[in-house]
């Protein structure tokens, strides 16, 4: 650990009057990992996309250097050239491909009639996969593939080109515990043969386990770089948000009143797959009450909160209770009119219209309440919109902003705010932080204290175990389908947990 | 609207002025008050099936069968008049009950099984041009029997008198003036950016003066026709559901995300049924309006109708994926296209050459819109 590979000095980036980046500099040394932490917004994506071409060099002032040369990229293939490769959160492979046309794509070995030499490619990818401990076929469809296994191949992708520093923006954004650690695992094979890593994630447990190096951005500007070993991870969340944080998980439990939602026995088929994802799960939710919901991916945690929410399977048996009656397999219009209401996992995929307005986003789900005859009340859907723009602190210059052009947390909360508008009774949560900073966190984890305050029921789903245990009253561990585990507040281990979620597997 | 498609809307618009300039230059008699007032029959005709269109792109969806709709509900209400002799007005009040029956089931077809709308469509539009030409026995069909005026030859034949026409603007003007003060205010109480007054007051003044334009060119002829006033009509009812009804707000977001749509509760196959419905009224009406400008119902009626309201809702920058697109314009669109017929057949341009001319203003609009929505 010595010489700078790459050197970022004094770089700005400015959108029109904006700031992105404000005389941001760091160093990258050979063969270290260096973790980027930093709030959504703060530049880190700014900085990514400077760094591999995407912004040009004449786009932004100060300097970039490779290896003690002035370089000014122009796109992709220049950054290629000097070795640098980006893996992206969304995953750039071809599904319907096998697994070595993916990483051999643009750049096949071909024979000498043009044609490309599908011997040489299959071996060639066997190969490199061995090289980094990877049991994958070579021959395996990515569709068919987990997306832990395809982050992986993404990374493999990267390496077939010579790759000195990769860049990992959010890798592990979508991956379980365990396939977090094939990755962390993988980094260090990397970094033990030389290559230099960037990592940007805003789980700092993974950050505190990989990285050499920690540099901190906000607001645009570098605050501090340091050493892993010289820091903690308090003062990396502190200068991160800029003050001091008492609580990670601020819960103020309420004393739970009647049960708003009962489920007995229910078993769920998937009628695409034609599988039974949910075998005789039984619970209930009272008023005031935040029932965690965890488990391994696969666990079936999604489809529960799904089903009951009217958008997925078909029930096979069992019953659900809403508010003391009996309350029949539903759409999800049905779900909403009888106060449920569903934050889905994966906000841009299924939760936001990209495209559209915050305002328009925020009031979709609650339209046929803000009508007045045929047409929509546009001064009682503005005021009920500001209202919740302005109790979730939405950042952004008003209801017309396009949702697209917002930070990861501003989406979130903008889906946030699509819920709450219909005034649920029982509100299902599914990964409502996943990948949003920690100043957005809070602010959801603060939605969630004045909803159970108001006497609503909360059905949290999340993966990071410390924030399942940190919010939630009582917990229920999915294992392949079935219950493995039900906990309360203060029975919560994480090695307990971990043990229920393996029970049925 | 965001400034991005109102940037588009102005080259669109500048494209639109500089093909009439062409055809001023190019032509004696394009901007003579007979040949404009037929550019606004053809206008009426071909806008108004694209404002149908409009509706069915928005969730997402797309419509081939529409030419053949035309011509087929056309010569339904012709057969009905001519041979049964019945009534016009009850005649064209069947034949909209047929459009709106075969449409919604098109609709539903395509919902309840998530079948391709293009695949169902295409097999309509083969369907609907059977039935068409068994309709009326591959023969002509006039639209009146014996002689005389009805309801339907009225739709392209009548006009209104020149001081009816002003009445029109006038009310219009006090309209489109009352409705601009009116939204300035609530966007003020909403909270919501307010355009300058400047700004404000000179988009109701051009719009006034293009609308004072366009009557008095009419009046030149005959007055207003009516077939421009059922588009008006058209254009106000689509422009007022795609944008202050929930049913409008539905369809820009199955278009935009439908998984997002169907977890936001929306009843996504409903709303989608009765998009297609409403294609089906608006298809009964150009069918009418376009066989009245025939005459007759004969076997071309309504033939690359489709393709014309398609492309007339893609310049006019509707997206062909969903979730984008504005009544201004579908009505731009639509002008480009008609003035380019109306215009070509006035210079006599081959058919061969008016096909190609078409195809590469098509083509070089959508060009037009990748181009700015890059920079």
């Amino acid at each position: 650990m010595n010489d700078a590979i790459l050197e970022v000095d004094g770089l700005t980036k400015r959108f029109g009057s904006m700031l992105a980046l404000n005389n941001v500099s760091f160093d990258l040394r050979v063969g270290e990992v260096h973790a980027l932490c930093g709030e959504n917004g703060a530049g880190k994506s700014t900085l990514i996309k400077c760094l591999s071409g995407i912004w040009p060099g004449s786009s932004y002032e100060g300097e970039i250097k490779v290896n003690g040369q002035l370089v000014n990229f122009h796109g992709i293939r220049d950054t290629e050239q000097v070795g640098i490769a980006v893996i992206y959160q969304e995953l750039a492979l071809v599904s319907e491909m096998t697994v070595a046309e993916n990483i051999f794509l643009g750049s096949a070995p071909t024979n000498a009639w043009g044609c490309i030499d599908w011997n040489k490619l299959y071996s060639d990818a066997h190969q490199l996969l061995l090289q980094y401990g990877l049991l994958l076929d070579p021959m395996a469809t990515v569709a068919d593939l987990g997306i832990g296994e395809q982050q992986m191949i993404e990374i493999v992708k990267a390496l077939a080109k010579d790759t000195k520093i990769l860049l990992l923006d959010e890798p592990t954004a979508a991956l379980t515990e365990t396939e977090v650690e094939v990755l962390l695992g993988i980094i260090r094979a990397l970094r033990a043969r030389g290559v230099t890593c960037v990592y940007i994630s805003h789980k700092l447990d993974e950050v505190f386990a990989i990285a050499d190096r920690i540099t901190v951005l906000r607001d645009g500007t570098s605050v501090t770089t340091k050493d892993t070993a010289n820091t903690s991870k308090s003062e990396v969340i502190q200068s991160m948000v800029g003050r001091k944080i008492e609580d990670l998980f601020p819960r103020r439990s309420t004393e739970p009143k009647d049960v708003l939602l009962k489920v007995s026995s229910l078993t769920v088929r998937d009628d695409v797959h034609d599988r039974i994802v949910l075998d005789h799960i039984s619970f209930e939710v009272r008023a005031g009450e935040v029932l965690g919901i965890g488990g391994l991916m696969g666990a079936g945690r999604t489809e529960l909160v799904m089903h009951l929410f009217g958008a997925f399977g078909e029930r096979i048996s069992g019953a659900v209770q809403l508010k003391g009656k009996s309350f029949p397999p539903c759409t999800p219009a049905q779900a909403i009119a009888n106060g449920m209401m569903l934050v889905s996992e994966d906000r841009k995929r299924s939760g936001l219209v990209l495209e559209k307005e915050i305002g328009f986003n925020q009031s979709l789900a609650s339209l046929s309440r803000l009508k007045k005859g045929l047409f929509i009340d546009q001064l009682k859907e503005a005021n009920r919109n500001w209202e919740l723009f302005k109790a979730l602190h939405i950042r952004a210059q008003g209801l017309e902003t396009i949702v697209g052009t917002l930070s990861g947390g501003n989406q979130q909360k903008v889906v946030l705010a699509k819920a709450l508008m219909t005034d649920p009774d029982v509100i299902f949560l599914d990964e409502p932080t996943r990948g949003i900073d920690v100043g957005a966190k809070l602010e959801v984890y603060e939605q969630i204290n004045k909803l159970t305050s108001a006497g609503k029921a909360v059905v949290l789903v999340s993966s990071e175990l410390p924030e399942l245990m940190g919010m939630s009253d009582r917990i229920l561990v999915l294992s392949s389908g079935k219950i493995g585990g039900e906990f309360t507040r203060a029975q919560a281990q994480q090695n307990l947990i971990l043990e229920a979620a393996m029970a049925h597997s | 609207m965001t400034q991005k498609s109102s940037i588009r809307n102005y080259s669109i618009a500048i494209g639109l002025v500089l093909i009439w300039a062409f055809f001023a230059i190019a032509t004696d008699n394009f901007l003579s008050a007979r040949n404009l007032s037929m550019l606004f029959i053809e206008l009426a005709v071909t806008a108004t099936l694209a404002l149908g269109m409009f509706l069915i792109l928005l969730p997402g969806q797309i419509d081939l069968s529409v030419g053949s709709g035309v011509g087929l509900i056309g010569g339904i209400a012709a057969v009905l008049i001519f041979q049964y002799h019945w009534n016009a007005s009850t005649a064209m009040s069947a034949g909209v009950v047929v459009a709106v029956a075969l449409w919604t089931l098109m609709g539903a077809l395509i919902t309840c099984h998530r079948m391709p709308a293009f695949v169902i469509t295409l097999g309509g539009l083969l369907i609907f041009k059977g039935l068409f030409w068994m309709v009326i026995a591959s023969e002509t069909v006039p639209v009146v029997a014996g002689g005389g005026d009805n309801a339907m030859s009225l739709l392209t034949t009548f006009y209104l008198p020149p001081t009816l026409g002003y009445v029109v603007l006038a009310a219009l003007s006090l309209l489109i003036t009352i409705g601009k003060i009116r939204s300035r205010r609530q966007r003020a109480a909403y909270g919501f950016d307010v355009e300058t007054a400047e700004a404000s007051f000179l988009k109701v003044f051009i719009t006034c003066q293009v609308l004072l334009l366009a009557i008095l060119i009419m009046n030149q002829f005959r007055g207003v026709p009516l077939a421009v006033l059922v588009l008006g009509v058209v254009t106000c009812l689509v422009h007022m559901i795609a944008s202050q009804t929930p049913f409008g707000r539905y369809l820009y977001a199955i278009g935009g995300n439908r998984e997002a749509a169907v977890l936001s509760g929306i009843p996504v196959n409903t709303v989608i049924i009765g998009a297609y419905a409403l294609l089906g009224g608006v298809v009964a009406i150009t069918g009418f309006m376009q066989t009245a400008y025939s005459g007759a119902s004969t076997t071309t009626i309504g033939n690359l109708m489709e393709l014309d309201a398609i492309a007339a809702c893609v310049i006019g920058g509707t997206s062909l994926a969903g979730g984008r697109g504005n009544v201004t314009g579908v009505l731009i669109g639509a002008l480009i296209m008609a003035t380019l017929l109306n215009g070509m057949t006035l210079m006599a341009v081959s058919p061969e050459t008016k096909f190609i001319a078409r195809g590469a203003v098509l083509v070089l609009a959508v060009w037009l819109d990748v181009y700015v929505s890059k920079k």
